[in-house]
């Protein structure tokens, strides 16, 4: 048996991770394959890995896996092949013996970035979301989980800056899930990279999403927190990547949103508070790749809601007060101004200067 | 003796002519209704005889069978009444006959229709003016109606109308006494709208507002979308008062519908403003395109030329909202029913509101939304992508925050967004003359692409928005058509790129791709 082999058995005996990493402390892959009949053996495992191992032991069991996989364009890579990233490759992170994917691999050579958040984002949440990480996309891959929310946002917006991005799922290829995400989880696997260290048939279980966290900022650099309420997952994400020695940013917020204070908690126990890319470029030295915006001229009206927001957050109804103009002139300026990017709508019909 | 009294029928809004035979012969005593009656006509007997009793002539008791002709269509309601009590009189020989006891040429040159009561009075009945028309293309030269149904008779002309208030009076006719009909008159629209909010009394929602004044004037649909509180309800109630003036057309149309279905005001007897209707959502599917084993019209089609107002739109069943489909695009409904298949007209505007979530407050300023992710999809699907592929404007109605009132603006009254509604809709009106399309909103393909003509730098704005925005393929003709609007307001005939800017801003679902 080759090596790789060994641990596609690993992987499809469905022991967990943690249980095989144990094992593998003790002797490698090939050992345990051959001297598995060995009653020494037997006594030294529980009941039910060692029946789990068993059944799956067989040359013509793992071979039907690897042309399974073959069949349905699902590449794979395992502990033994020089390209499984080697920041797996530590103990706090708990590498699975093989991760499963679709799309291109060599987006993890780039140095990766985490950013994770709420599923149940904000308008805040996600435009700060979309403008970060345009803006770190070229230095970064973006990481994310692929969830409703602050990940499908950094996924997205990487995508749509052209940048490479890596969705780590919590189930196996073919269950991704949320239904709602099926669209980007194939924009992903076209121009980025879907990965997952469960076989791909595996659904997805109360454990496994957050399991797969500690995967998320275990290949990233940082993991940065966008949006998060106290109870997030995203605070699990921190959590893995305190323990991998990894860096941890958070985005402020409102101090009296709920989705706000796993965030404002993050940046009280230590976390970098980042309110522009630059903050994270900034940490790592990195040179920014934004180009100059381009000088807009603004006609008279859009230069007056310029003015009028330039003294901070207004509704519709203020600016119209405000700027005292015709109602349709004022939705036209903001208009202009939404598409030019110089202003966004933090919540509903609330403006505010980009 | 053999009796034959013409009178009339509806199927839908088109009639067709009934001629009502009775005959006398021997046997037990009885009346016979045949021809498909339903159960209105069948108690008809009852009402008949009374009303000849108590009108001093004599019903002796005979075998009397009465035919609807033709025999094979479905009549209903009791608009036979009368017709039915003039043949027993005439075939009694009591009425409609000269002096050696041969029909009087003059009796085939009339319509009957009328209800009786038990008095002998004639009441009145509903479908007259749908009735009317009909008959008059088919030649029809004299009608008889019950008194009470002048009003809505007067204004068609091409026909000689005569009203009658007793079985006594129509005898009088029958016998060939000269009797004037009634006197036409044109169609006066009284435009003003009594009713509802008026736009000076709502505090703040400028967007909302400008919004309402582009969908009255374009006859868009719009749905608007907020936390509780924000003043959709409210915003609605304002429409009936800026809504444009009917036209004579249109007038028609609608109180033809009105008409059969009997919700005419009777002192009016035309529909002068926009009908405006807003069917509780416990409203059934019948209740809202029409059906039922006789086919009646639906609320969509009562608010035909007007507004059909959807309040929380996401508590109404889905296969309510499902049906709404077909009508929002072809502007008719089709009720088939064993019986008969009818056309409708349903030529509405949409208006809906409702709430971002189920607990109302996503997206909210000023509170927290407690439901999950899952909660919103699922209240969110519950309108379908076609539907809210229909609707034109979105616009997010939000609470209203008060620090930014501080200052007494002054707001504009209904009245004064009338008028600009009623000069763009004129506009509207002059552009599509005889094309049978009456706002921009139900522009045809090829009308967009000769009317929604853009310049390079309108074109260049939308392009942007599509890219920076996130905009949907499908969003594309809604803006053309909402800008068109724009630029009608606006007195243009072009569109420029502030109108398409502006266009671009009602959209707001489309932006949020979740």
């Amino acid at each position: 048996m080759v090596l790789s082999d060994l641990y596609l058995w690993l992987s499809y005996s469905h022991i967990p991770t943690r249980k095989i990493n144990r094992l593998l402390d003790t002797m490698s892959p090939s050992q345990l394959w051959d001297s598995f009949d060995d009653d020494e053996i037997k006594y030294s495992l529980d009941d039910k890995t060692f029946a789990l191992l068993k059944r799956t032991r067989h040359v013509e069991y793992i071979e039907r896996a690897k042309f399974y996989l073959n069949e349905n364009n699902i590449s794979y890579v395992t502990r033994a092949d020089p390209i499984y990233p080697s920041a797996l490759m530590q103990r706090e992170v708990d590498p699975p013996p093989v991760l499963y994917y679709k799309g291109d691999i060599n987006v993890l050579r780039q140095p990766c970035l985490a950013v994770v958040g709420t599923r149940q984002a904000s308008q805040y949440g996600k435009y700060t979301t979309e403008r970060i990480v345009r803006e770190l996309s070229g230095a970064f891959t973006i990481v994310s989980g692929m969830a409703t929310g602050i990940d499908g946002y950094a996924h997205r917006a990487a995508l749509q800056e052209g940048g490479n991005t890596v969705a780590v799922l919590g189930s196996g290829l073919f269950n991704a899930s949320p239904a709602s995400n099926l669209k980007l989880f194939d924009d992903i696997c076209k121009d980025g990279l879907v990965l997952s260290e469960y076989t791909p048939d595996t659904h997805a279980t109360e454990y496994t999403f957050p399991a797969r966290n500690r995967i998320i900022s275990g290949l990233s650099r940082g993991v940065l927190v966008v949006e998060a309420s106290l109870k997030s997952g995203s605070l699990i994400t921190a959590n893995c990547a305190l323990d991998q020695g990894r860096d941890v940013f958070a985005v402020p917020g409102d101090i009296d949103k709920q989705r706000s204070r796993g965030t404002n908690r993050l940046i009280k126990s230590g976390a970098v508070a980042v309110t522009s890319a630059d903050d994270i470029l900034e940490y790592y030295s990195v040179k920014s790749k934004k180009s100059q915006p381009k000088q807009i001229s603004l006609n008279f009206s859009e230069q007056r809601v310029m003015e009028a927001l330039g003294m901070g957050e207004k509704s519709f109804d203020g600016l119209v007060e405000l700027c005292g103009m015709p109602v349709s002139e004022i939705n036209t300026a903001l208009s202009a101004l939404l598409i030019y990017g110089l202003i966004h709508e933090k919540s509903n019909n609330l403006y505010a200067l980009s | 003796m053999l009796a034959k009294i013409n009178s009339y029928a509806l199927n839908g809004l088109d009639g067709y002519g009934v001629t009502v035979e009775v005959d006398i012969h021997m046997g037990l005593p009885s009346i016979e209704v045949v021809g498909l009656p339903d159960t209105a006509i069948k108690e008809s007997r009852e009402r008949v005889r009374s009303a000849i009793k108590n009108s001093g002539y004599d019903f002796s008791p005979r075998k009397i069978t009465v035919n609807l002709a033709p025999a094979h269509t479905k009549k209903e309601g009791p608009i036979f009444d009368l017709a039915i009590a003039l043949g027993i009189l005439m075939s009694t020989e009591q009425a409609g006959v000269d002096e050696r006891n041969t029909p009087l040429k003059s009796v085939g040159e009339y319509v009957f229709l009328g209800e009786l009561s038990l008095s002998g009075a004639v009441t009145r009945i509903n479908g007259v003016m749908p009735m009317l028309i009909a008959a008059r293309e088919q030649g029809v030269k004299k009608i008889v109606i019950p008194k009470a149904n002048v009003n809505e008779a007067k204004y068609i002309r091409g026909i000689d109308v005569y009203a009658v208030d007793t079985l006594s009076s129509a005898v009088a006719l029958l016998n060939g006494e000269e009797c004037d009909p009634i006197e036409k008159c044109d169609v006066v629209l009284d435009c003003a709208y009594g009713g509802g909010e008026d736009l000076k009394y709502v505090k703040g929602q400028f967007a909302a507002k400008r919004a309402l004044e582009i969908a009255a004037a374009g006859g868009h649909n719009i749905i608007m979308i907020g936390s509780p509180g924000g003043g959709k309800t409210m915003l609605a109630k304002c429409l009936p008062g800026i809504l444009p003036d009917l036209t004579e057309a249109e007038a028609l149309e609608t109180t033809k519908i009105h008409s059969v279905a009997g919700i005419l005001d009777e002192n009016n007897g035309i529909v002068s403003t926009r009908p405006f209707r807003s069917p509780h959502h416990t409203a059934s599917r019948i209740a809202l395109t029409g059906g039922g084993s006789s086919a009646k019209p639906g609320e969509i089609s009562y608010a035909h030329n007007g507004v059909l107002f959807l309040d929380e739109l996401p508590e109404y069943p889905r296969s309510v909202l499902e049906i709404l489909r077909q009508p929002l695009e072809d502007g008719v409904v089709s009720v088939s029913r064993i019986s008969r298949s009818v056309e409708y007209p349903a030529n509405f505007m949409l208006v809906a509101s409702m709430n971002p979530c189920p607990c109302g407050y996503y997206g909210s300023n000023a509170h927290q939304c407690t439901c999950s992710p899952a909660q919103i999809q699922k209240y969110m699907s519950r309108i379908s992508g076609p539907l809210l592929d229909r609707i034109d404007l979105h616009i997010s109605v939000d609470e209203v925050h008060y620090d930014d009132l501080t200052k007494e603006t002054e707001t504009e009254s209904s009245a004064d967004v009338r008028k600009r509604v009623n000069a763009a809709r004129a506009v509207q009106t002059a552009r599509y003359a005889g094309t049978g399309v009456h706002s921009n909103a139900k522009m045809t393909g090829e009308m967009i692409k000769k009317y929604c003509v853009l310049d390079s730098a309108a074109e260049r704005i939308l392009q942007a928005a599509f890219d920076k925005l996130g905009m949907s393929a499908r969003a594309y003709t809604r803006i053309l058509k909402v800008a068109r609007t724009i630029a009608d307001l606006d007195g243009k005939a072009d569109i420029t790129a502030a109108h398409i800017a502006e266009a671009v801003m009602y959209r707001s679902l489309d932006k949020a791709v979740k």
